[in-house]
């Protein structure tokens, strides 16, 4: 697990920047008209992005906030903001502003969305997989995959979305370890291909630049792009992470690796899509509800544990065979709690409503030591 | 001519540069394109127009080099994008020239072939650049250079590790106003018998007059240069650099027309007894 504790206070110092603006150098005295507009278009998008932050804390409030003593807090709001002073900001002013933001949330929060968590920041993979699972959501992002589970488990959140195996590095360990033991059902599935993207601010001129900061499984898979560049890989917490990073601070020479989404995010332009050395690498996402998916559902996926004997699994995966079954994905994991055995992690069409699923279900019970079955879903047809 | 250590012909093997389903130096190769890309419909629609017409490779700058500062530069990262995506709907392998060593390995992260121009011909350091960039050069031979000149900076290129060199005769300056240069088709068989490199033909910028580019492309044929490259424009009218010597896609597939067959005729002559 990466430390990403020093990225994250880069961060924070980065923000802290922003509202540093008294301090006004005779560089920034004398700047030029364009300068200065360019200037106020970035303090408009920080203020939208900041905006986002608020709305997103305000559908979250929303899920344990009573509708009494809310007028009483909003009044408390609006008379502290107007106790600060600032010359150029009129009272009346931020009165006005104050409300119509309170509106908009509360709009925003009568729409009843529903909070979808994602492990990364805005514009990771797994906020594209559930904007595409999860079409008018609110996207929560998470810094761990366990706070994804936690989340939602506990009602917190509506929705989880973690990825779980990719085309080229295989099974994300820590989100299959996290499924044996969860209680929340799997409601759905979509793959997302993995389109990586030299991302750089609108200053800085493609020319120089010289580093590149990502993830590292990223960097790994830009590695060929990185070298007929001659650019360095500058490992970080996470690709959206990087694209962040390069917005707010714009450190000289530098771009990132990040998805699409993060250039419309976070204003940044493409330089170069598709930088991947190889073709076709895909993510496969699941969508984790505490209710099971109420229609028949087209594939399920379960976790079981056999004994440690010969023919124990061949057992248990003759039954899909001679049920005609298509497996469409086997895996095994070691078990933490007993390292030495091994979880099956086995994914197929057809819905454990289907009386033939059912029934090998049925078998496979008394064949097993453990038998988990997370749940039948709609398959992903992959267009779209 | 004795330090052409790579260029020179030694055997009758002539270099075959395969790029995607083109062979230069084998199939006559026409490239066909605007002189700069301008903007997404500019470049799409002539895109289409030199596909239809049956051009081979699609040419367009996004990095101008001209005479005076002022006039149009191009469009720099975002013109190779339009080319690129042109290129990628049309299925036409893409062209373009690099005037910058900086800029080198980015163009080729999205151009098939990187053109240099004539007037960056003895530009050594772009050169060298070129030659590690691994695409295929096409060479044009600078305007005030000789033969042997030109053939020298091919072997900056190859000396760098890059075989795939495609050299192009783009008219000299000569005393004759008329025309904007002058043709120098001796060129094309000077060329094969000193070098086992392709030779292609520019008869736009040799010219300079729309009348003059179909006759100087049959001529380029019958002298058994390996190609052309011409520049069309989907409407010459509004072209933003070179407006006057572009082809529109009418005249530009009427000569593919005439081009074509003749380059037929010629693979069935007898061959010359030399």
């Amino acid at each position: 697990m990466l430390d990403v504790r020093p990225a994250r206070n880069a961060l924070k110092q980065g923000q802290d920047k922003y509202s540093n603006l008294i301090d006004n150098s005779f560089e920034e005295i004398k700047m030029k008209p364009d300068e200065i507009s360019k200037k106020m278009d970035k303090i408009d998008r920080e203020l939208l992005v900041l905006l986002q932050e608020r709305m997103g804390l305000a559908l979250r409030s929303k899920k344990f906030q009573e509708a009494a003593g809310a007028a009483q807090r909003e009044e408390d709001l609006l008379a502290r903001m107007e106790r600060m002073n600032l010359d150029l900001v009129k009272r009346s002013f931020s009165r006005q502003l104050l409300k119509t933001i309170i509106e908009e949330s509360k709009r925003l929060q009568d729409e009843d969305r529903r909070l979808v968590a994602f492990q990364g920041e805005h514009g990771a993979y797994g906020d594209v997989a559930a904007r595409r699972l999860v079409p008018a959501g609110a996207y929560i992002p998470c810094l761990e995959f366990a706070d994804v589970f936690r989340g939602v488990e506990d009602g917190y959140l509506d929705l989880g979305v973690v990825p779980v195996e990719n085309s080229l590095e295989g099974a994300v360990t820590q989100v299959n370890d996290l499924l044996t033991t969860t209680n929340l059902n799997v409601f759905g599935e979509v793959k997302v291909d993995v389109n990586h993207c030299l991302l750089a601010t609108e200053a800085t001129d493609y020319r120089e630049i010289r580093v590149v900061y990502s993830h590292p499984q990223a960097l790994a898979q830009c590695r060929d792009f990185l070298r007929r560049n001659k650019l360095e890989p500058r490992p970080y917490y996470d690709t959206a992470g990087a694209a962040k990073m390069l917005a707010r601070e714009n450190p000289k020479a530098a771009a990132a690796i990040a998805s699409t989404l993060c250039a419309e995010l976070y204003d940044l332009d493409i330089i170069k899509e598709g930088i991947e050395d190889a073709p076709s690498n895909s993510t496969r996402f699941l969508l984790l509800s505490r209710e099971p998916y109420s229609g028949e559902g087209e594939k399920t996926s379960i976790i079981f544990a056999v004994a440690h004997e010969a023919g124990q699994l061949y057992g248990v995966l003759r039954l899909f065979a001679d049920a005609k079954i298509n497996l469409t994905r086997i895996s095994s994991m070691p078990l933490r709690s007993d390292p030495g055995n091994y979880s099956f992690f086995l994914d197929f069409e057809g819905s454990e409503k289907d009386s033939k699923v059912a029934e090998v279900l049925d078998k496979m019970e008394a064949m097993t030591i453990s038998l988990k079955n997370l749940g039948s879903y709609p398959a992903d047809s992959g267009n779209s | 001519m004795k330090n052409l250590k790579l260029a020179m012909r030694e055997t009758e093997q002539r270099t075959i540069i395969n790029i995607s389903n083109v062979a230069v130096g084998r199939d006559f190769t026409v490239i066909a394109g605007p002189c700069s890309v301008e903007n997404e419909e500019q470049m799409f629609e002539s895109a289409r127009a030199v596909k239809s017409a049956g051009a081979d490779m699609l040419r367009g700058g996004a990095f101008k080099p001209r005479t005076s500062p002022y006039a149009f530069q191009g469009l720099g990262l975002n013109g190779l994008k339009l080319l690129s995506q042109a290129g990628k709907e049309t299925g036409l392998p893409i062209v373009t020239e690099v005037i910058d060593p900086r800029d080198v390995s980015w163009v080729a992260e999205f151009a098939d072939v990187l053109q240099i121009g004539t007037r960056n011909m003895q530009n050594y350091s772009l050169l060298k650049e070129v030659g590690q960039a691994g695409r295929p050069v096409l060479l044009k031979r600078g305007m005030y250079s000789t033969l042997e000149e030109w053939l020298n900076c091919a072997e900056y290129i190859l000396s760098e590790g890059n075989p795939n060199v495609i050299l192009c005769e783009r008219g000299i300056r000569t005393f004759e106003t008329y025309t904007r240069n002058t043709l120098d088709l001796s060129a094309v068989p000077a060329i094969k018998e000193l070098t086992h490199l392709p030779i292609i033909i520019d008869p736009t910028h040799s010219t300079g007059r729309v009348s003059l580019i179909g006759p100087m492309s049959l001529a380029a044929v019958a002298a058994g240069a390996d190609g052309l490259i011409v520049e069309v424009h989907y409407n010459p009218a509004e072209a933003l650099c070179d407006a006057d010597q572009a082809l529109t896609p009418a005249i530009f597939a009427d000569i593919m027309q005439r081009l074509r067959p003749l380059r037929s005729f010629m693979d069935k002559l007898p061959n010359s007894s030399k």
